[in-house]
C-alpha cells in the first residue's frame, strides 16, 4: 500500500517531466502521453481505494527526515479518487478542446503537475508537505488560468485568483507554525494523538492555541472554497481555458471543504470556530445563490452557482457534518465539471436558435395556444410545504434520529425543505397538459433523491469516520446552546411557511414583480449587478498600495 | 556594537541598505552583479560570527521593516536588474532574524545563500533580455512565452525560486524564519511573502504576457537552458537535504 500511495502523486510527475523533456513532440503524441499517465492514476487510486477497505487501517509513510511523508486513510482513498476522475475527464476532453491552442504541451505539462500536486495535497501525511502542495496548487493554478498569454483579462483574473489563494496560504502556514511549536511534531497521525492527549495544555495571550489554530484554517479555507468576501475570484475563472474552470469548479475550489476536514481532531476542540464557519457559509450561499441569478452569461452564472454551493459545504461543516461535506463536494464536483464542459455547446445551440423566450404572453400571441391549466395555488402551497418536510423527515426516522447530529440534522433538514419546496414551485410555474401527473412525478423524484442522499452519506460517515466517538463529539462541539437553538428553529420555520404562502399567492394572482420597480428594488438590483462592490473595494485598495509603493520609489530612487 | 552595524551592511538593513543596492546599480556587468550578490551576504554571516555581542533584539523589528520596505517598492520596479536588488535585500535582512534566535553560523550561511542565489541568477539573466530588447524592461514588450520560450521558462522558475515557492530552498527557509519569530512577527513576516507572490506575478506579467509587438529574437539555446534547469534542480535538491523541511 505505501508503494501505491507513493506512485498517486509520482505518476503525473513523471507525465509532467517526461513532457518537459519530449516538448517537441507532435501534439497528439504529448496528449496520448498525458491521457495514459492519467488513467494509470486513475487505476492506481481506484487500488488505493480497495487496498484500503480490504486492509482497512490508516497508513503513514515517510520519505524523508521529519516530513515528505504521505498518509492513507479513508479521507485520502476517496479524494484521491475523485481528483483523478475528474482529471482524467479534464485531460480527455483537452485534447480536442485545445488542440487548435498555442502552448499546447505547455497546458498538458501544467495539468499533470497540477493533478500531482493535489494528489499530494490530499495525501500529505505532515503538515510541511502539506504546506507545500497547498501552495504550490495556487502558483500551478496561476499559470493555468493565464494559459493565454495574449488576453489580459485571462492575466488579470489568474492574478485575482493567485493573490487570494496566496492570502489564504498564509493562515495555513501559521497554524503549522503554531502547531509544531505547541506539540513538537509535523506528522499529522502523531500530532492528531498529541492533540487528543492534551487538548487544553496551552494557551496563546489568553486563548487556547487549537482555537487560534482552527480559526486560521478555516481563513485558509475560505480564501481557497470563495467564501465572502474572499469570492470575487471565482466567477472570474471562466477567463481561463474551460478545461481549467471544470477542474477549477470541480475539483480546486473543494479544498477548502478537505482541509477543514483533514483538521476534524482540532475542530473538535474549537466549537466557537464551527458556528462561525456556519454563519460565512449560510451568507456566502445565500449571496452567492443571489448573485447568480443575475448573471446573464452562463459560465458566470456558473461560478457564481459554485460559489452557492460552496457556501452549503461550509454550512455542512459548521453543522458537524463534515462526512456530508466530503460526499456534497464529491457530488458537486462531478455534476458542475459536466456542466462546465458542456456549456460551450450550450453557448453554440444558443447561438443557432433565435433565444426568444417562450414565456405566457409569446405562446399566446405568437404560437395562439391556450394557456395549460395549474393546480390551485392553496393546495400547491400545502404541498409545497407539507411534502418535503414529510420526505426528509421520514427519511431521517428511519436512519435514526442521530444520523446527522441532534441540531445539524434539523438544521440540514431545513435546507432540504427549503430547496424541495422550491423544486415543486417551479413545478407548479409549469404550464404542462397534466399538472397533477407532473406534481406526482416530482414527489416520487424527490422521494428517490432523499433517500438516496441520506442512505449514501449515512455510509459515507461510518466509511470516513469509523471512529463513531469523534463523529459524535464534532456534532457536540457544533451545537448550540438549546434555547437559541429552538428560538431559532420556530422563527425559521415561521418565515419558511409564510413566506412559501406568499410566494404563491403573488404568482396566482400574476404579482410576481412584473409592476415599477420601487427605488429600493431599483437599488438593490444595481448593488448586486455590481457584486457588492467587492470587487471595487479591493481594486481600490490595490490602487492605494501601488500608489504607496511608486511614492516610495520616488522618494528614495535607488536606494 | 561595531561589527554588527558593519554586518548591518552586508545583511542589509534600512538605511545601509543603500550601500548594496546602489552598487547594483552601478555595476554594469551582469556577472559582476551576480557575484556581488552571492559574496556579499556570507560576508555579513561571517562578521556576525566575529562579533563579541549577542544580536539585540530591537534589530529583528527592524529587519522587518526593512523587508517590507523593500517588497512593497518592488511593486513598482520595472527593471529587472534593480528587481533582483531589492529583493535580496528584502529576503536577506530576514537573516537577522534567525541570528537573534541564536542559529548556528552554517545555518545563517545557508539561509543567506537560499535569498541570494535566485537574485544572482536573475541578475544573469539580464543579460540576454537586453541583448534582444536593449533593457530588462518588464512591460516594454512582452509576449515572451510565444517568441522565447526557452529564456520565459528560466526567467518563470528563477523568479518562482527567488520569492520562496516551494520546493525551492527558500520556502524552507521563510518557514524557520517564522519559527523563530514571534505570532506579531510571523504574520509580518507573512505579509512580506505576500507582497513579494504580488510582485513575482507583476514582473513576469510585463515580461512573459501580452503580444509582443517587434519580430521574434532568437532564443536561448539549447545548452544554458539546461545549465539553468540543472542548477536549479541542484538548488531544490540541496535545500530539502539540507534544510530538513525547514520546521
Amino acid at each position: 500500500m505505501d508503494k501505491l500511495t507513493i506512485l498517486l502523486p509520482a505518476t503525473p510527475l513523471l507525465s509532467a517531466l517526461l513532457i518537459a523533456l519530449r516538448a517537441d513532440l507532435p501534439r497528439r503524441s504529448v496528449a496520448r502521453l498525458s491521457v495514459g499517465f492519467s488513467v494509470l492514476t486513475l487505476l492506481l487510486a481506484a487500488a488505493s481505494l480497495a487496498l484500503y477497505l480490504v486492509e482497512g487501517q490508516p497508513q503513514w509513510a515517510s520519505f524523508g527526515p521529519g516530513w515528505g511523508s504521505l498518509y492513507l486513510d479513508p479521507l485520502t482513498s476517496v479524494m484521491s479518487l475523485m481528483v483523478a476522475g475528474i482529471s482524467l475527464v479534464v485531460h480527455v476532453y483537452s485534447v480536442r478542446y485545445m488542440a487548435e491552442e498555442p502552448g499546447y504541451a505547455r497546458f498538458y505539462l501544467l495539468l499533470d503537475l497540477m493533478a500531482m500536486a493535489i494528489l499530494l495535497m490530499v495525501a500529505a501525511g505532515d503538515l510541511v508537505t502539506l504546506l507545500v502542495a497547498w501552495h504550490l496548487i495556487g502558483v500551478l493554478l496561476y499559470f493555468l488560468l493565464g494559459h493565454d498569454t495574449t488576453r489580459p483579462a485571462a492575466q488579470r483574473y489568474a492574478f485575482w485568483t493567485f493573490l487570494t489563494y496566496r492570502l489564504g496560504d498564509l493562515p495555513l502556514v501559521l497554524a503549522a507554525v503554531m502547531l509544531y511549536d505547541t506539540y513538537g511534531t509535523v506528522a499529522l497521525p502523531t500530532l492528531f494523538e498529541r492533540i487528543a492527549a492534551a487538548p487544553d495544555a496551552h494557551t496563546l495571550a489568553g486563548l487556547p492555541v487549537l482555537g487560534v489554530v482552527a480559526l486560521l484554517v478555516a481563513l485558509a479555507a475560505f480564501a481557497r472554497s470563495a467564501q465572502f468576501p474572499l469570492h470575487t475570484w471565482l466567477p472570474y475563472t471562466m477567463e481561463g481555458p474551460t478545461p481549467v474552470s471544470a477542474l477549477m469548479h470541480a475539483g480546486i475550489v473543494n479544498a477548502g471543504g478537505f482541509i477543514i476536514n483533514r483538521f476534524a481532531p482540532v475542530f473538535v476542540h474549537a466549537g466557537g470556530v464551527l458556528h462561525l464557519v456556519f454563519a460565512v457559509g449560510l451568507v456566502t450561499a445565500i449571496l452567492g445563490s443571489i448573485l447568480m441569478l443575475t448573471q446573464n452569461d452562463i459560465k458566470k452564472s456558473l461560478g457564481y452557482s459554485t460559489m452557492g454551493q460552496m457556501g452549503f459545504m461550509f454550512v455542512e461543516v459548521g453543522v458537524g457534518a463534515f462526512s456530508l461535506a466530503i460526499y456534497h463536494l464529491i457530488a458537486h464536483g462531478l455534476f458542475k465539471g459536466t456542466l462546465f464542459l458542456g456549456a460551450g455547446g450550450v453557448i453554440g445551440n444558443a447561438r443557432k436558435h433565435d433565444g426568444v423566450p417562450h414565456d405566457d404572453v409569446y405562446t399566446f400571441v405568437v404560437e395562439r395556444k391556450p394557456l395549460a391549466p395549474r393546480l390551485p395555488w392553496v393546495l400547491a402551497a400545502a404541498i409545497t410545504v407539507v411534502v418535503p418536510f414529510l420526505v426528509l423527515g421520514a427519511s431521517r426516522w428511519l436512519m435514526g434520529g442521530d444520523s446527522v447530529g441532534e441540531q445539524g440534522g434539523i438544521i440540514l433538514l431545513f435546507f432540504g425543505w427549503v430547496t424541495g419546496a422550491q423544486l415543486l414551485f417551479a413545478t407548479y410555474r409549469l404550464r404542462v397538459d397534466s399538472p397533477w401527473r407532473v406534481m406526482a412525478m416530482i414527489i416520487l423524484s424527490l422521494i428517490i433523491v432523499v433517500a438516496g442522499y441520506t442512505l449514501i452519506e449515512h455510509g459515507f460517515d461510518l466509511f470516513l469516520y469509523p471512529d463513531r466517538e469523534l463523529s459524535e463529539r464534532i456534532y457536540a462541539a457544533a451545537s448550540l446552546p438549546l434555547a437559541t437553538f429552538e428560538v431559532l428553529v420556530m422563527i425559521l420555520t415561521a418565515a419558511i411557511v409564510v413566506g412559501w404562502l406568499a410566494t404563491y399567492y403573488a404568482a396566482a394572482n400574476g404579482r410576481t414583480g412584473r409592476g415599477d420597480a420601487s427605488p429600493l428594488r431599483l437599488a438593490f438590483y444595481s448593488l448586486i449587478s455590481r457584486e457588492f462592490y467587492v470587487a471595487d473595494v479591493y481594486a481600490w485598495l490595490t490602487q492605494a498600495t501601488l500608489g504607496l509603493s511608486r511614492r516610495l520609489n520616488v522618494w528614495s530612487r535607488w536606494v | 556594537m561595531t561589527l554588527l552595524l558593519i554586518a548591518s551592511l552586508f545583511l542589509p538593513l534600512f538605511p545601509l541598505s543603500v550601500v548594496l543596492n546602489g552598487a547594483l546599480t552601478k555595476l554594469r556587468h551582469p556577472a559582476a552583479a551576480s557575484a556581488l550578490l552571492l559574496v556579499w551576504p556570507q560576508l555579513g554571516v561571517g562578521l556576525l560570527q566575529l562579533a563579541p555581542h549577542a544580536v539585540p533584539p530591537y534589530v529583528v523589528p527592524w529587519a522587518l521593516l526593512t523587508s517590507g520596505l523593500y517588497a512593497l517598492r518592488l511593486l513598482t520596479v520595472r527593471d529587472m536588474g534593480r528587481w533582483a536588488g531589492f529583493l535580496a535585500t528584502s529576503g536577506l535582512a530576514l537573516t537577522w532574524a534567525l541570528a537573534a534566535a541564536g542559529a548556528d553560523l552554517a545555518d545563517l550561511h545557508l539561509f543567506a545563500f537560499w535569498f541570494s542565489l535566485p537574485p544572482a541568477l536573475m541578475a544573469l539573466l539580464v543579460h540576454p533580455l537586453t541583448r534582444r530588447f536593449g533593457a530588462a524592461y518588464a512591460g516594454l514588450q512582452g509576449g515572451g512565452v510565444a517568441r522565447l520560450p526557452r529564456l520565459s521558462g528560466a526567467l518563470v522558475v528563477t523568479v518562482l525560486a527567488a520569492v520562496a515557492t516551494p520546493p525551492f530552498p527558500g520556502f524552507f527557509g521563510l518557514l524557520r524564519v517564522l519559527h523563530a519569530l514571534d505570532w506579531a512577527g510571523a504574520a509580518a513576516g507573512l505579509a512580506i511573502w505576500l507582497v513579494w507572490g504580488w510582485a513575482a506575478t507583476k514582473l513576469l506579467q510585463g515580461f512573459l504576457f501580452g503580444a509582443g509587438r517587434n519580430a521574434p529574437g532568437a532564443d536561448i539555446g539549447r545548452a544554458p537552458t539546461l545549465a539553468f534547469a540543472g542548477m536549479l534542480g541542484a538548488f531544490i535538491a540541496a535545500g530539502l537535504y539540507l534544510t530538513g523541511g525547514g520546521l
